[in-house]
């Protein structure tokens, strides 16, 4: 059975990894024996004791202000942070899309990029052979597809992340904040087809600022401040809640 | 749930159609088999990197070639010149010390590199972070099995009398080359990603190894000068001796020359595991 389960999770960055990015200021810590001149940076501490369980056929969406921990809980149950507390269980394939327009070779063509990331998504070449041509449809960028990537316009290399991420199905779909991308027409496009991965997945987190989508989309609500979750009910009471703590009358 | 009868013979077979584990699972076996799983990936992140690496030049994957043997033609005139040597003997000396120093160099820097540059597939998506550096490997491999070819046929042309049942032993340098340079590359990726330093002190200390060791020199110019160790309890050395001694000497690569390789493989891979224990995980918050 697919399911998120989280029990009491705790996740820290690690303040080294944006303190001292040299050997040199670390060897002058060292050497001088003076911290060096940064301010006060601390670990930080971005999730804090979260306890939540998911089930199959839930639809849950995350609303926060701006680093209240949404992405990184998103990118927590993706696997993608280690935790260093608590207990994290994921069951399912999971599915994510975010920084949709990362991770091409820019040297390869559009064709054999959408190969690259559908492997990097778990996909076997077969079965991306199979579905190139609709991912090409999709995207329609025309005699583009054959072009190396980076001639590509920012907008041109989301769609075409876009398509392919979103040919590709999963049990478990998690969603940071990707609708919106490209143009007008694009959009409309996306939003359908968003919609269709999202009825094929067992399980849908969703994080957006967005309150009409989230209300069509969610049925669940999880309302994150400043790392921890201080509200779980229906969508409407979410939003309400959200608003609330944000002085958003 | 309306066909209970039938759950428990689907939760059979559960486990191969959902792999949470993958994600998970850090125990060595767990790793290992996300590195399989992903093979696709890497094995074509490879061969794109040498598409992108030959791509729009003239001589394409030849240069591979041309390269490393206008080099050896060089060196071996002029150092053939000084140390008064055949230069038909020295430039295949030259030219096997030189591709194979190439693989390790390469797959040092590059795997010092390696999850920098794969930044954005690996907050992406969860694979073991050693199919980064096994990309890096294979891609030097493929340009290492190719710049051999000229090295074979200039023995074979000049020296064919090397030619023997003890080149059968020579493919046994390709899974040791691999073995040495992955964990090699992914102890560097995990140290490169904290450190962004790495490359160049790895420039520095790569240098100094190359100079040491019998790459270049013959190892008779090293025991000349009293320098017995830096030939005999060289792993560099004992690694070159296993292509050199076929082909060069049309002799067997000794159990010490082997010895030495795999005490090489088991210290990098013993290191790389240490660190990656730990590394791992954090590497993400290093990108």
């Amino acid at each position: 059975m697919n399911r998120i389960s989280l029990n009491n999770v705790d996740l820290h960055y690690h303040s080294a990894a944006f303190r001292e990015r040299s050997l040199k200021s670390l060897l002058a810590g060292a050497v001088t024996g003076k911290k060096i001149r940064q301010g006060q940076i601390h670990h930080i501490h971005a999730l804090k004791g979260v306890s939540v369980e998911i089930k199959a056929g839930e639809r849950v969406g995350l609303l926060g202000h701006n680093g209240a921990g949404k992405s990184t809980f998103l990118k927590m149950v993706a696997g993608l942070y280690p935790i260093s507390g608590g207990e994290r269980i994921v069951e399912g394939r999971i599915r994510s899309l975010f920084d949709l327009s990362l991770g091409f070779e820019p040297d390869a063509s559009g064709r054999e990029n959408i190969l690259y990331r559908g492997l990097l998504l778990g996909m076997s070449p077969k079965k991306m052979r199979e579905i190139e041509d609709e991912v090409v449809r999709f995207a329609d960028l025309g005699e583009f597809i054959d072009y190396p990537i980076k001639t590509y316009s920012a907008g041109m290399q989301v769609r075409l992340a876009f398509a392919v991420s979103t040919a590709v199905e999963g049990d478990v779909l998690l969603l940071d904040e990707v609708i919106g991308a490209g143009d007008a027409a694009f959009i409309t496009k996306a939003q359908n087809r968003i919609r269709a991965l999202i009825e094929k997945s067992e399980i849908l987190v969703l994080a957006s600022h967005d309150f009409a989508s989230l209300k069509s989309m969610c049925d669940r609500g999880l309302v994150f401040h400043h790392g921890e979750i201080v509200f779980d009910g229906s969508i409407e009471a979410s939003i309400a809640q959200y608003k609330y703590i944000n002085g958003l009358g | 749930m309306a066909i209970a009868s039938y759950s428990s013979g689907d939760r059979f077979h559960e486990p191969a159609k959902i792999k949470p584990s993958s994600a998970s699972d850090l125990s060595s076996f767990g790793y290992i088999r996300g590195i399989w799983e992903a093979r696709h990936f890497w094995m074509h992140l490879s061969l794109s990197d040498l598409r992108a690496k030959w791509r729009r030049s003239f001589f394409g994957i030849f240069w591979t070639i041309i390269q490393p043997l206008g080099l050896t033609i060089l060196l071996s005139i002029v150092f053939g010149k000084i140390f008064h040597s055949d230069i038909a003997d020295y430039a295949p000396f030259i030219l096997s010390g030189m591709i194979l120093w190439d693989f390790v160099v390469t797959s040092a820097v590059g795997g010092s590199l390696t999850f920098v540059q794969a930044d954005s597939y690996i907050k992406q998506c969860r694979h073991p972070l050693a199919i980064y550096s096994l990309r890096t490997v294979l891609t030097n491999l493929i340009v290492f099995l190719c710049a051999s070819t000229s090295l074979l046929v200039w023995v074979l042309i000049w020296r064919p009398q090397n030619f023997g049942w003890a080149w059968i032993a020579v493919p046994t340098v390709i899974p040791l080359l691999v073995l040495i340079a992955w964990p090699l590359a992914t102890l560097l990726g995990y140290v490169g990603a904290r450190f962004r330093d790495l490359p160049h002190a790895l420039g520095l200390v790569l240098q100094a190894l190359w100079f040491i060791s019998p790459i270049y020199l013959e190892p008779k110019v090293f025991r000349g000068g009293g320098l017995h160790l830096l030939v005999d309890a060289n792993p560099i050395y004992h690694l070159l001796q296993i292509v050199r001694a076929p082909l060069l000497q049309g002799e067997w690569a000794t159990w010490q020359n082997y010895g030495f390789s795999f005490g090489l493989v088991a210290v990098l891979t013993l290191l790389a595991v240490l660190v990656g224990r730990s590394a791992e995980k954090k590497v993400i918050y290093y990108l």
